[in-house]
């Protein structure tokens, strides 16, 4: 793919890693063949018992009489996973890494005997008081139960040589939404939108329809592959909705994205705070950066009030008794009161501006629900989304995929096809279609 | 695979058969003393600190789970205290309740003062003298340091496979669905069936690692409607509930035995402890060997 590194080594050097990495192999094989072996035999014995005729004892006469009856009912099995101790990280080897977050390091891996790219996360363990952190215990625990295509797979949890290096597995995907939007020249289309949005909502729907609430949406933590399909990742901040006398704390979701009643001090909040950052998300993709981009807390609330109007006793009942309320002068006879996200996105259809003003309603019973949200008739009316097959592809910076902007050279003497290298194959011309637009970032505008 | 309130992973046939420490030499009915006896700390422990009976619950099944097998923790390696308290505190830190390293510490160094293993449950109530189970400083310094190696130790062993279905609230589903809450000796049926399913949290038979939460929570009020003398419908109703009459018979079997195999716990250690930490297992086991030399 690329050169030769200017950090290459001598051949010795590579001659003694070969080496070395041959031994590695070897080992590793064999483990394999081991473990396998094992499996084999465990398989085995639980056939033999269950070929084994029953010994245990009657419960009473009527089981035996009912037994008599030969139906055969249709029960219910259960695919059930088992445990095992965290496989070493050196399974694994380092390609790049991509980025590092508050939480963690992420980079680019493959999986060394299946040759597999994935992306791994190492758990940052700055814990003082309370041992393995939270965080990365509630997105293992979260992402172990939300199996979903529109949701980042968690494959395994790894571990390095101490205890301290505990790494997630995750699969790899091409983009995120953020870093493909700066990237980008011009927003995505109207169509493109109505794809990305819809997976979106899909996953929160899947989400809540699970009781989880994810508390972090932005554009950063929505990743996309080359294929047009969406996934959500970080759940660094998600947690189960708690039972009712459980407190919840105001310290979440990044600030551009954070619904008004967190700024303003709520410890009740619901499903609702997702929605709102699901809205920030809408307007961002047709504006092609962040909608309210607060420099703190006083500042953001002052932008969501100037794009979306003040509240009232009409629009917001519960707004007065919010903890943050009181402190807050709301101008009298406000000029400006209203809500001004329809002229601030004018190519948005009716029906988009009704479902973004919906989403960035202040008050949090106002915003539908993601089941809601996949109903509205801005999914239905033209443009229609885009099917995933016709989503561009990007280069990836995740990937280290450059741009082309060059042209191709100019053929080389000596090149000419046919002249003594046989036919040219040209068979491979539309097989090879995704690889060609990897990178390309091309492809027909249809609206 | 999606998780569901139904499924739990469960543990292999080769995570049954051995264990670490079987293999490291220590005898099966010390094994099943000790892990009996770890999962009455962690309940008991559970108790003191005001957590809900389901983060108990949580709590004993990853510190059974965490014994399990050849690539399992063993009891020369790890206390049987030291690994439930580390249960509980990861339990805790999962629910809506988490607990702090430092009431932790103190309510296990609390329970390390009673002389006996086996101690009535209203004697945990007892006022005692403070002096008694005092943590200084330091101490507290090195019990959290070794609470959360723990931690991570349970984490790795388990590869992060936490996630626990219990049987408790699909129990009270299916006796809905059997419509007995009409009945006046229902709330009689439905305490003795939860009953059932806590006693199993003890079983030696590690029932919560080789039953799924359905078949628990069938068989668990099969007998309690056999035991409080309640007619449930008279057909194969527990099929409904996806458990075969095999299964069911086991299990039944299975929850019965726990009363009789505490009972024997108890007569056989009496007043003396269960050895709860790689010392004091170490100390037992030298114990039996003189003792066994000296009968030879």
């Amino acid at each position: 793919m690329t050169g030769a590194s200017r950090w290459a080594d001598d051949e010795a050097d590579k001659a003694e890693a070969a080496r070395r990495k041959k031994e590695k192999e070897e080992k590793k094989r064999a483990k394999l063949a081991k473990q396998q072996a094992e499996q084999e035999a465990a398989r085995r014995s639980r056939q033999e018992a269950e070929g084994r005729p029953a010994k245990r004892r009657r419960l009473s006469k009527s089981l035996e009489e009912e037994s008599a009856k030969p139906i055969e009912a249709k029960l219910l099995r259960f695919e059930t996973p088992g445990w095992g101790p965290c496989r070493h990280s050196n399974n694994f080897e380092t390609l790049n890494h991509i980025e590092e977050g508050s939480y963690g390091w992420v980079s680019r891996a493959k999986e060394i005997s299946t040759g597999e790219i994935v992306a791994l996360k190492k758990v940052k363990m700055d814990y003082v008081n309370d041992g393995f952190p939270i965080t990365a215990l509630r997105e293992i625990s979260v992402l172990q139960k939300a199996r979903h295509q529109n949701i980042v797979d968690l494959k395994e949890i790894i571990m390095g040589d101490g205890l301290d290096d505990v790494i997630l597995v995750m699969e790899f995907l091409e983009h995120d939404l953020k870093t493909l939007q700066e990237d980008m020249s011009e927003p995505f289309l109207a169509s493109e939108i109505k794809t990305l949005l819809r997976q979106l909502a899909s996953a929160v729907e899947f989400l809540h329809d699970n009781y989880i609430m994810h508390r972090d949406l932005k554009t950063s933590n929505i990743l996309l592959n080359n294929r047009g399909l969406l996934k959500l990742a970080d759940f660094g901040m998600a947690r189960l909705i708690p039972p009712p006398n459980a407190p919840l704390t105001q310290l979440v979701v990044t600030l551009w994205y954070r619904a008004p009643e967190l700024l303003l001090g709520t410890t009740t909040y619901d499903m609702s705070i997702d929605m709102w950052s699901v809205g920030c998300i809408f307007g961002e993709l047709l504006a092609k950066e962040p909608i309210l981009q607060g420099k703190n807390e006083v500042d953001e609330l002052s932008k969501i009030f100037e794009l979306c109007g003040l509240p009232n006793d009409n629009s917001w009942p519960e707004f007065y008794r919010l903890p943050n309320a009181k402190s807050l002068k709301l101008p009298r006879d406000p000029k400006n009161a209203g809500s001004v996200i329809r002229t601030k996105f004018p190519f948005l259809t009716n029906s988009g501006s009704e479902l973004l003003s919906s989403l960035l309603s202040l008050n949090p019973e106002g915003r539908p629900a993601a089941k809601e949200m996949l109903a509205h008739p801005y999914f239905r009316e033209n443009p229609k989304p885009k099917p995933m097959e016709m989503f561009p592809t990007f280069p990836s910076k995740a990937g280290q995929e450059k741009r082309r902007r060059r042209s191709p050279n100019a053929p080389k003497r000596g090149e000419a096809p046919g002249m003594g290298m046989g036919d040219i194959d040209f068979s491979s011309i539309f097989a090879g279609r995704e690889e060609e637009q990897k990178g390309a970032g091309f492809t027909l505008r249809m609206v | 695979m999606q998780s569901s309130p139904l499924a739990n992973p469960l543990a292999t046939v080769a995570q049954l058969e051995s264990s670490s420490s079987q293999l490291n030499g220590i005898p099966l009915d010390l094994e099943d003393s000790i892990r009996f006896a770890g999962a009455r700390l962690t309940q008991a422990a559970g108790v003191l600190l005001r957590l809900p009976q389901e983060v108990i619950a949580h709590a004993i099944v990853i510190f059974t789970r965490f014994w399990a097998g050849s690539e399992g923790g063993s009891l020369l390696e790890y206390g049987a205290e030291q690994v439930s308290s580390g249960s509980l505190f990861l339990a805790s830190k999962l629910s809506a309740f988490p607990k702090s390293a430092r009431s932790i510490i103190n309510v296990y160094a609390f329970l390390n003062t009673f002389p006996s293993t086996f101690i009535e449950s209203d004697q945990l109530q007892t006022k005692k003298n403070a002096e008694e189970y005092y943590v200084s400083e330091g101490t507290f310094q090195s019990r959290r340091t070794t609470l959360f190696k723990t931690e991570q130790q349970i984490l790795k062993t388990l590869g992060f496979q936490l996630q626990v279905s219990l049987p408790h609230t699909l129990c009270i589903t299916y006796l809905q669905a059997l419509d007995v809450f009409t009945h006046p000796r229902a709330s009689e049926l439905a305490k003795r069936a939860i009953g059932h399913l806590n006693a199993a949290l003890l079983s030696p038979q590690l029932l919560y690692l080789t039953h799924h939460p359905p078949y628990l929570a069938t068989a668990a009020i099969y007998l309690a409607a056999k035991e409080v003398m309640m007619k449930l419908p008279d057909v194969e109703w527990w099929e409904v509930f996806d458990t075969d009459r095999e299964e069911l018979g086991f299990l039944v079997v299975g929850l019965l035995s726990v009363e009789t195999f505490a009972a024997a716990e108890k007569a056989r250690w009496g007043d003396k402890k269960v050895p709860m930490t790689v010392d004091a297992v170490e100390a037992e086991l030298i114990a039996r060997r003189t003792l066994n030399g000296g009968e030879g």
